[in-house]
């Protein structure tokens, strides 16, 4: 029993890394229809420039090693700051180098061009930072928190919390305000949304910056459990991309679900055969394509003629 | 196009009067350094061995040289890929003409490319490199010239598996590894040796090299009753271990490979889960005097010496290279490996070696010169107990 308890928790806290890299895919796909393949690199360049702002702040140069007392939360909150700022700025870059003189011409163009992208930024990454990893321990602290004998990190708690805001925060956006409205209308239909008074431009550009800021707050978040390495964005945007598609990559909440599910699919097949993992997750997606290829919560499109 | 054939000239010209330079001081005696110093795990290893032999090259060219000639260290980075190794030991054998290589650090890298020395009869000296194969490929040739001062897998699993099984109150051992070659041949030696010692391990689980969670894993091992874990696996996965037996509140006694000396286990861990390991090492920098004196020096030059063991390995094959190069009293390859079979005498700063090769043997280390450590406050020092005390030679089967 507390086996399984343990196995749910540590499946959330995995999840919950998932569901916030699968955001950052579905904010680009509902408005431009292209997604950032470069995403897991971002999710790279973020954790790097965090763990850099914390160390420069420490006083310790831009590859050094942290210490607990070093990480408090007002530095860490620095770092998002800086993320944000560096982050946001490649979004911008990414839209108009490798987005914008392909969007809507026939191909995959975007593609490969997303993805040339993103291997740019890693290496980069690797020039500046060198391949070892670089550890930085949680503001919050390593004490495991007990809840009915399993245990959980509260960095891992920090982790679903956000994932969970963040959902909540963009279902609020695009449903309730007029931004939000905007960016449907231009993800409906471009033109049409040209035609009455929308800047389509200003809310593609948004959703690029929006998106590559996700994925700066996931390496962020995700560094004190992982570490920031070079190499952490594949495995990460792979499972998050498998996770938006199970879920729905048009919805929010189906991406949240999916990261959850695919977390928890992980820790529980562990409890019985761990070589298993990766096996059942890529047949649930095959599933998940074959019966509803939307995804569990995403939207059949209905084209009127 | 004749102008770009007059620029390609001049740039060759350039090129050959930038190798003849290099190589003005015929008369050094060239060794060839082959390793990882800028690439993935590994490179804290070959760093720290690469600050060894330095030393070890300081100390012989301050006593004379040998055959009254200098030592010469000619650095080469592998970044850890096995096509940039071949080509620096083309390049360390073919133009700079080295008489011995020392690395490297990683036993993919080194199977890769173990056919150029041995082919171009260039001894080798494994000083990092884990892999039981390394010296045994050759093994049946004529002349095998491929030799090891480092810790042999499977002689590290004997020493754990020694341990383990003292240290079990119920016989009951779990394993767990990673599915890498790495951790599942550790995996396999360690279920042969529990054998001899006529254990059956309880449990055994895998993970995969990147993982970050081990609880599910760790929650079988937990049911199986075990009291004693080996663990195979890099260090960034051994910590994630340690945190994943934090989350659970259970800590078994646990004991891994020598991967666990590598910084990113204690920086990923922390200083106090990194204390509930315990792994095989050669030597540590308090093992004995010589250790002390060594780090010490090297921390005067360099700023950190991420892992001491391999710079106390590195050093150990380069004095051992110097004493054979002595004795054949010529660098030709061939005499040179006949002498590194019969050298004796070799003070170190692991031990002492008397005849550490032979004809069939080309291991300067075994179990029986390993110890067991732990990391203590961030530090790695000598572990001992009295389990530790009680293991006998009778109990290093292998």
């Amino acid at each position: 029993m507390e086996a399984i308890l343990q196995a749910v928790l540590s499946g959330l806290a995995l999840g919950g890394i998932y569901a916030l890299v699968a955001l950052g895919f579905n904010i680009t796909n509902n408005t431009t229809k292209t997604l950032n393949f470069g995403q897991g690199e971002f999710l790279v360049a973020g954790a790097f420039v965090g763990v850099t702002l914390v160390l420069v702040l420490s006083g310790k140069g831009h590859v050094g090693v942290l210490q607990p007392e070093d990480v408090t939360l007002v530095k860490y909150l620095t770092g998002l700051v800086g993320i944000i700022a560096v982050l946001g700025t490649l979004g911008v870059f990414l839209y108009y180098t490798a987005v914008k003189p392909f969007v809507g011409a026939a191909g995959l163009a975007w593609v490969m061009s997303t993805i040339g992208f993103g291997i740019i930024i890693q290496n980069t990454a690797l020039g500046i930072w060198g391949p070892a990893p670089l550890a930085i321990p949680s503001p919050l602290g390593n004490e495991v928190i007990r809840i009915g004998g399993a245990g959980i990190l509260p960095q891992e708690i920090l982790i679903f919390a956000v994932s969970v805001l963040v959902m909540v925060a963009l279902d609020l956006v695009l449903l309730r305000t007029k931004i939000g409205k905007a960016v449907r209308a231009v993800a409906h239909n471009k033109n049409a949304a040209a035609l009455m008074g929308i800047n389509v431009p200003a809310i593609v550009i948004l959703a690029f910056v929006v998106s590559s800021c996700l994925a700066g707050l996931g390496g962020l978040l995700v560094a004190p459990i992982t570490t920031a390495s070079v190499f952490m964005g594949l495995t990460l945007a792979l499972k998050a991309f498998s996770a938006a598609i199970i879920g729905g990559l048009d919805n929010p909440r189906g991406c949240i679900l999916g990261g959850f599910m695919l977390g928890l699919i992980e820790s529980l097949i562990g409890l019985w055969h761990a070589e298993l993992r990766e096996i059942s997750i890529f047949v649930l997606i095959i599933v998940v394509l074959v019966v509803k290829p939307e995804g569990l919560l995403g939207r059949k499109i209905v084209e009127k003629v | 196009m004749d102008r770009a054939r007059r620029a390609l000239f001049a740039a060759l010209a350039c090129l050959s009067f930038a190798f003849s330079l290099s190589s003005a001081n015929a008369q050094d005696i060239k060794i060839g350094y082959n390793s990882d110093q800028s690439g993935g795990g590994a490179a804290e290893h070959g760093l720290s061995g690469r600050y060894g032999v330095e030393a070890a090259v300081e100390d012989i060219n301050k006593a004379g040289g040998v055959l009254g000639r200098k030592i010469v260290l000619i650095n080469r980075d592998d970044t850890g890929q096995p096509p940039k190794s071949i080509q620096n030991m083309n390049e360390l054998i073919d133009s700079e003409k080295v008489v011995a290589v020392i690395g490297p650090t990683n036993t993919g890298n080194a199977l890769a490319w173990l056919h150029l020395p041995q082919q171009k009869k260039v001894p080798v000296i494994s000083h990092v490199a884990t892999g039981t194969e390394i010296t045994k490929r050759y093994e049946k040739e004529a002349k095998n010239y491929i030799f090891r001062v480092s810790m042999v897998d499977r002689e590290q699993v004997a020493l754990l598996v020694a341990y383990a099984v003292k240290a079990s109150k119920t016989k009951k051992i779990a394993l767990i590894a990673d599915s890498t070659g790495y951790g599942q041949g550790g995996v396999k030696d360690a279920t042969e040796i529990l054998k001899l010692h006529g254990v059956t391990p309880v449990a055994n689980e895998k993970f995969q090299p990147k993982d970050t969670d081990m609880t599910s894993q760790l929650s079988k091992v937990k049911n199986s009753g075990a009291d004693v874990l080996i663990v195979y696996a890099l260090a960034d996965a051994n910590a994630h271990l340690m945190k994943s037996m934090a989350k659970m509140n259970f800590f078994p006694v646990t004991v891994g490979s020598w991967a666990n000396l590598a910084t990113p286990f204690v920086n990923i861990a922390g200083k106090k889960l990194a204390e509930n390991l315990i792994f095989a090492a050669s030597v540590t920098e308090t093992s004995n005097e010589r250790a002390k004196a060594l780090n010490a020096r090297i921390l005067a030059k360099e700023k950190n010496l991420p892992i001491f063991v391999c710079a106390a390995q590195g050093y150990d094959a380069m004095m051992i290279l110097a004493a054979a190069i002595k004795k054949a009293g010529a660098t030709d390859g061939e005499k040179l490996q006949a002498a590194l079979e019969s050298v004796d005498g070799v003070q170190g700063i692991i031990k002492s070696y008397n005849k550490p090769f032979s004809k069939t043997n080309h291991e300067g280390l075994g179990v029986a010169d390993f110890r067991l450590a732990k990391w203590k406050d961030g530090k790695v020092t000598d572990f001992v107990d009295a389990v530790t005390k009680s293991i006998t030679a009778a109990d290093l089967k292998k």
